[in-house]
């Protein structure tokens, strides 16, 4: 089967990928191994929340000036980046998700145990707080009865810390009573099905109106709209006072919404998206990519001019560790790591880990090294990139978009040099 | 009740000091035959080597061919706990297998030893045994059936506790020794400060307890006296799920990562021994040499151990005592140590109980409380051999289980696997309570508030060892939140509950990351993204 | 340090260890937000197969509303084999025997064998009320299914008859696993994939003393039997492929069936067939897209499809072959219905204890069908096909069967 890109794994790297070389006219196929990391989304994405040495960055413009080389936004270049950071919230509304927020400045999100947390954008239905201080004097914070992944307490101890009063409250309608004879499965997403029907909605509704006084905002679990962010509208209109979403521990509603959202779009823009299948046995001659198997193809290969690997990092499978090594699972390609075992991990959860920075060698247009050679025609976006750390740096989002922007333009540019 | 005529809310019969198995079983058994109790344990209870080892029910096989003494005493404890502990023991059975490369001869010797111990040894043919584990080295040429089984002792030191209690002991976890009090050459009672009040406290008791394990060669310094103990390290791996259903031993002298043993839902192989410094057994970190050592001595029991996902890997302390006349420490006991520190030492008022293992704790408690009777003056019998502790009454998961609910699913069957008859307590009246907490150890709401509320649980890892929560696969990675969440909201107290969740979650990094590689370094991947990513629990 | 070797993959029974608890599958398990009853795919999967190496006794009952429909499995990240850990325990631990309603629906060859020679009598009573409220009370199957029909000649009969004497005049052949709907109750599907092999250059063989695939059996705990029929189809198979290039079948599940849970959950090896068993649409893409065969399309023929990826074919991962099949077609105006459960999964539907989960399950795609209004949905499974026919009211078609009225030719 012949495209003209294959791109590998399905999270938000591949989708942004495929959808930008999809919409550019190019042939695409995802081969996606599983829903992808962003089903554990906090409602918003992160750009880069401190640099590598610990700052904490606000200007993100001035912030990129001080990035190693090897990382992944170095490698976009300044320039180029900077670019991308322009236009990203068109590039998203044009697959139906609204971003708020400045694409050049970090604002603050109220994470699920009440934490403060700088961020760069957020989702249609959440919102970004300016700086770290509480803008309401009094709000509600209301959880759905006997939901055990939202903590109201958490989050009203902070708020109260901060100088705000907090009033907790629970919502209890009917219909979550057959839910909750339940006793694992009382889950955001299962409760977001429940609370996506219109009549429950409105008890929602009516329940917290009566519970509210003279607050000025709600603060809800991001158990709303699994379908469309525009719940939230309609939410605020209906209880009339700010609606503040908080997310959830796992799964996310909004990721999973955000997550079905792009590969529809793909799937719309004519893209091939083979969901539950697995990339093998790659074919390579000289230093280019021939074609790829799947498990469930089984003889029948796919080919492709270009090929992208945004398979993600540990958690996604694109990289495992063995008690030896790190691997790259499909083409077994180059690696920047630690080889001692004890050089992975910092004795504090916490803290920086280094095994998270760990990834795929690229040359500076992000294409793969294998053996210490470029392999022409294979690139790589997203978490599988060696060169940073993500979760230290609060980078994961904004590696994931942009690198799957530049891998992108880098395979329209190559196409049109070489036509 | 006291047997003295209590003037004080301040004074005892008896002042037990550590709330490891020695400790909670000696509390027990003195409050048993009716002496006023207090136990003061300066962290949780099962903290120290206790809550570090196999969890092996011991039939003294083991031992059999160099200590018959320790050998007649495993065995004797063993029938006992299989009666009077039966919802914290599993009677798995256990193989003795030699290998190609064992001395095949060694086999005889062994069951002979065993047998004139008293232990029912049985030679078996190795396909039987492959029949009876199928997990085990298949290139096995003996093997050896003995009745070990396996024993949990977090909810076997939790039972004695709560007798003791339910029998009129004060328990005070949480409370650490400052210093004794006393009176020239006899102990007359404690200072304690309390970490959960940042109260002192003074105590006072004729008689003094030293059951602090590897800590009371501290403890009986602070009394003037000394004990010659030797820390010695065993590291130990769990693995995700049960591989074994029966304990598999090599069978040759002691060795280094020689035995696997079933427990719950997961194995455990072990151990390595070494001998660390005192300043090092506060803090123990697994090696990865002694982690490369225990997958590859354990993949000689049980090749499959190496393709097995592994949870954690933790050590334990053995708090081995030298012989009073060997100061050197080559000529090591690892019976049980009784001292009498008036004849001993000239000081009054004072007894220490080390060595010994966690199979022979019942034992050791009974000679305790034997020796504080003798002191007081007191004639009461032992009953420990016969009265059941509570929750170990005859019944099993099934009877226990169909009683309470008439029909019984996976999390109602768990419960009561952990809780024995105590289970009727557990409120499960409504959803909420029967809501999932832990979903891979299948801990409800219900079962986090009964520990919450009647078995001393302060923070989260305290309710892991009372629960289970956060021992599965996840090691908390879904339930800390949860369970935290509910601790928080019980005492009212969000600051201090995020910080127990932090400290909950290194607690359990400490454990992983030595065998932080395949699928245990996926899923630490997605817990520090959860809980610093989504949560930023970091600040 | 020198290298252990060890520990370089966590491998165990049905890979459930791989399960990291990112609770992924329980958002795409379609029983959950319809049955509270059902423990969800974690905790009956993975979660549950610990407990349970601890001791049987921690197996539950309710495992048995899992549909098997392997969504789970399609969105798991880390690959855990999920619905297979829940058959196998069912497998492994559920006591209780089959009803005598359970194996009436599950011996679809034997009851299939039986209903064809009487059919219009079967068929008409199937259709009373009174028959059908003594099924709905006794055998507790429920009065407001509607029964697949018999037909009164089976496939292999016809086959005999009409076309066995034409296949041998072809260089290349393949055999045909029709299974027992194709057989039974539809032989024009069998009809219709002898029609388009024939067009492609291929002969069509038939397995002699083909079993039912065991689809049905399985889910309703008659292992002994499935397993003897699996025994029986990959013997009757390896027989096959010394002279046909492929054993090819025409439902989703009969081929997942074979391929997959003959291993999975029977332990039957089907190694020496597996790579050469496979469904029609597949093997026809690779012999069009090869360009070693053309299939020649009437220019008269206009059709709005709508097509349904049935849950097996989801996981089979070729949904794909099926749609660009049929899209290839001129003249067809095609639409790809979201990824949905129908509800019915095989005879799980067909159980009154389920009708309304199953109905429940089924909804979301009834309504997009509704609202796309197609004059026809293609579909790769005959159950799924009873399920969208009865509640939709729209007709189904196999995508064999709408090539065979789209290519020229005689039927």
């Amino acid at each position: 089967m012949k495209f003209d890109s294959i791109i590998i794994g399905g999270g938000l790297s591949g989708l942004v990928c495929g959808l930008r070389l999809q919409k550019a006219g190019r042939k695409c196929a995802i081969i996606s191994s599983g829903q992808s990391a962003m089903h554990f989304s906090s409602g918003y994405f992160d750009f880069l929340d401190r640099t590598p040495d610990g700052k904490t960055t606000k200007d993100l413009k001035e912030a990129l000036g001080n990035l190693p080389e090897e990382h992944p936004y170095s490698k976009i270049g300044k320039e180029r980046l900077t670019g991308y950071m322009g236009s990203v919230k068109e590039f998203f509304s044009g697959c139906g998700i609204k971003l708020g927020g400045d694409p050049f400045s970090n604002g603050y999100r109220i994470t699920p145990t009440g934490n403060f947390k700088p961020t760069w954008l957020s989702l249609e239905d959440f919102s970004l707080l300016e700086n770290e201080s509480v803008p309401w004097k009094k709000v509600l914070i209301a959880n759905i009865e006997g939901f055990l992944d939202f903590n109201t307490s958490f989050i009203a101890e902070s708020l109260e810390s901060r100088g705000t009063a907090c009033r907790t409250s629970v919502i209890d309608i009917e219909e979550m009573q057959r839910l909750r004879r339940n006793p694992s499965e009382m889950r955001s997403a299962n409760i977001a099905r429940v609370l996506d029907r219109q009549e429950c909605a409105d008890k929602a509704v009516s329940q917290i109106k009566q519970q509210l006084q003279d607050e000025e905002a709600v603060l809800l679990p991001a158990v709303f709209g699994l379908r469309t962010p525009e719940v939230k509208d309609r939410l605020t209109k209906a209880i009339g006072r700010e609606v503040f979403f908080v997310a959830t521990m796992p799964p996310s509603v909004p990721g999973i919404r955000t997550q079905m959202r792009l590969k529809e779009e793909f799937e719309a823009s004519g893209g091939v998206f083979l969901a539950g299948d697995t990339a093998l046995s790659p074919e390579l001659a000289g230093s280019r990519v021939m074609s790829i198997g799947t498990v469930n193809f089984g003889d029948i290969r796919l080919e492709a001019d270009s090929y992208v690997l945004a398979t993600g990092s540990f958690f996604s499978k694109g990289l495992s560790a063995t008690p030896e090594r790190i691997v790259e699972n499909i083409f077994g390609l180059d690696i920047i790591s630690d080889t001692q075992r004890e050089r992975w991990y910092d004795t504090d959860f916490f803290n920086r880990q280094n095994y998270i920075s760990y990834g795929i060698r690229t040359d500076s247009r992000m294409r793969c090294i294998k053996e210490g050679s470029t392999v022409e025609n294979l690139y790589a976006a997203g978490s599988v990139l060696g060169g940073s750390n993500p979760l230290y740096e609060g980078s994961g989002a904004g590696t994931a978009i942009f690198t799957a922007m530049y891998v992108a333009d880098s395979i329209l540019s190559s196409v049109n040099t070489t036509l | 009740m006291s047997q003295h005529g209590k003037k004080n809310v301040n004074e005892f019969d008896v002042i037990i000091i550590g709330g490891g198995i020695t400790g909670a079983g000696t509390a027990r058994d003195c409050a048993l035959r009716g002496l006023d109790v207090l136990l003061i344990e300066r962290n949780d209870i099962a903290t120290g080597a206790t809550g570090r080892n196999h969890g092996l029910l011991h039939s003294g096989a083991r031992y059999a061919v160099t200590d018959q003494e320790s050998a007649q005493e495993c065995i004797r404890e063993n029938m006992i706990l299989r009666k009077v502990a039966r919802h914290c023991v599993e009677e798995t059975d256990g193989l003795f297998i030699t290998l190609p490369e064992d001395d095949l001869a060694y086999q005889e010797k062994f069951a002979q030893a065993c047998r004139s111990a008293g232990i029912g040894a049985e030679i078996i043919d190795p396909k039987e045994a492959i029949r009876m584990e199928p997990s085990v080295n298949p290139s096995i040429i003996g093997a050896v059936k003995v009745p070990d089984g396996s024993v949990d002792p977090f909810r076997l030191t939790s039972a004695n506790i709560t007798d003791a209690k339910l029998h009129g002991a004060k328990i005070m976890v949480y409370s650490e020794l400052t210093g004794f009090i006393k009176d020239g050459n006899t102990v007359k009672g404690v200072r304690v400060h309390s970490h959960i009040t940042g109260e002192d406290l003074e105590f006072y008791a004729p008689v003094t307890v030293n059951a602090g394990g590897i800590w009371g060669h501290r403890i009986a310094e602070m009394a003037g006296v000394t004990i010659n103990m030797f820390p010695a390290k065993g590291a130990l791996l769990i693995f995700g799920h049960r591989v074994n259903n029966v304990v598999l031993n090599r069978c040759r002298k002691p060795a280094n990562a020689d035995i696997l043993v079933p427990g719950d839902t997961v194995c455990v192989i072990g151990t390595t021994s070494s001998h660390i410094p005192f300043d090092e057994v506060d803090n123990m970190k697994v090696t990865p040499d002694e982690v490369d050592l225990l997958l590859t001595e354990g993949a000689k029991l049980a090749p499959s151990l190496a393709t097995t996902r592994i949870l954690r890997a933790y050590a334990g302390v053995r708090p081995l005592v030298s012989a009073d006349d060997d100061p050197s420490g080559r000529n090591i006991s690892r019976g049980i140590v009784l001292l009498d520190h008036e004849t001993r030492d000239g000081i009054k008022g004072f007894i220490s109980i080390t060595g010994g293992k966690l199979m022979t704790y019942r034992l050791m408690a009974e000679w305790t409380a034997d020796a504080v009777c003798r002191k007081l003056g007191v004639d009461r019998k032992c009953q420990t051999m016969d009265i059941p502790l509570p929750g170990s009454k005859n019944e099993d998961i099934e009877v226990i289980s169909k009683k309470i609910w008439g029909s019984a699913g996976t999390i109602r069957k768990a419960t009561a696997g952990r809780h024995g008859d105590l289970t009727s307590r557990i409120p499960a009246g409504n959803r909420y309570d029967t809501s999932l907490v832990c979903e891979c150890e299948e801990v409800s709401v219900g079962e986090v508030r009964y520990a919450m509320e009647e078995l001393d649980v302060h923070n989260l890892v305290d309710l892991r060892r009372r629960t289970r929560v956060g021992m599965g696969t996840c090691q908390g990675e879904l339930c800390a939140c949860r369970a935290a969440g509910l601790i928080s909201q019980a005492g009212n107290c969000a600051r201090e509950g995020k910080k127990d969740l932090k400290h909950f979650l290194n607690e359990r990094w400490k454990g992983i990351y030595p065998v932080g590689w395949g699928d245990a370094l996926r899923e630490s991947e997605y817990s520090q993204w959860i809980y610093t990513g989504v949560c930023g629990l970091e600040n | 340090m020198t290298e252990m070797k060890m520990q370089e993959n966590n491998i165990s029974e049905n890979n459930f260890e791989q399960c990291i608890k990112c609770t992924v599958c329980t958002v795409y398990c379609p029983v959950v937000p319809v049955n509270p009853e059902y423990p969800g795919p974690k905790q009956a999967g993975p979660d549950g197969e610990r407990l349970r190496l601890k001791k049987g006794i921690f197996f539950d009952q309710t495992l048995k509303y899992c549909l098997n429909c392997k969504r789970c499995e399609v969105a798991c990240p880390s690959g855990v084999r999920i619905g297979d850990i829940i058959q196998a325990a069912k497998i492994r631990y559920g006591k209780s025997r089959p009803k005598l309603r359970d194996f009436m629906l599950a011996s679809t060859d034997m009851m299939g064998g039986i209903a064809t020679k009487v059919a219009p009598v079967v068929n008409a009573t199937l259709k009373i009320k009174p028959v059908k409220q003594i099924m709905d009370g006794v055998l507790k199957i429920d009065h407001r299914r509607s029964f697949p029909e018999y037909s009164s000649q089976t496939f292999e009969s016809w086959f005999r008859k009409n076309a066995l004497r034409d296949q041998e005049k072809f260089d290349r052949h393949v055999a045909y696993f029709h299974g027992c709907y194709a057989n039974y109750n539809y032989p024009q599907l069998g009809k219709d994939f002898v029609k388009v092999m024939n067009a492609l250059g291929y002969g069509v063989r038939l397995l002699d003393g083909e079993k039912c695939c065991g689809v049905a059996l399985v889910s309703n705990g008659m292992i002994n039997q499935a397993t003897r029929n699996a025994r029986r189809n990959i013997k009757l198979m390896e027989g096959a492929l010394s002279s046909c290039e492929a054993v090819l079948g025409t439902s989703s599940s009969c081929s997942f069936t074979i391929r997959d849970e003959y291993p999975h959950l029977l332990g039957v090896d089907n190694s020496s067939v597996r790579d050469r068993m496979e469904l029609a649409v597949k093997f026809i893409y690779r012999l069009l897209e090869s360009g070693k065969a053309k299939l020649e399309f009437r220019d008269d023929f206009k059709a709005r499809i709508a097509y349904h990826v049935p849950c097996h074919m989801e996981k089979l991962g070729w949904g794909i072959f099926s749609a660009r099949l049929v899209k290839m077609i001129p003249g067809v105006e095609f639409t790809m219905l979201d990824s949905n459960c129908c509800g019915i999964a095989g005879t799980y539907g067909f159980k009154k204890e389920n009708y309304e989960v199953s109905q429940a399950i089924g909804k979301p795609l009834f309504d997009q069908i509704r609202a796309v209004d197609p004059d026809y949905v293609a579909c790769d499974c005959e159950t799924c096909k009873w399920q969208i026919e009865m509640s939709t009211g729209y007709k189904v078609m196999n995508p064999i069967s709408i090539l065979a009225a789209a290519i020229k030719g005689r039927d």
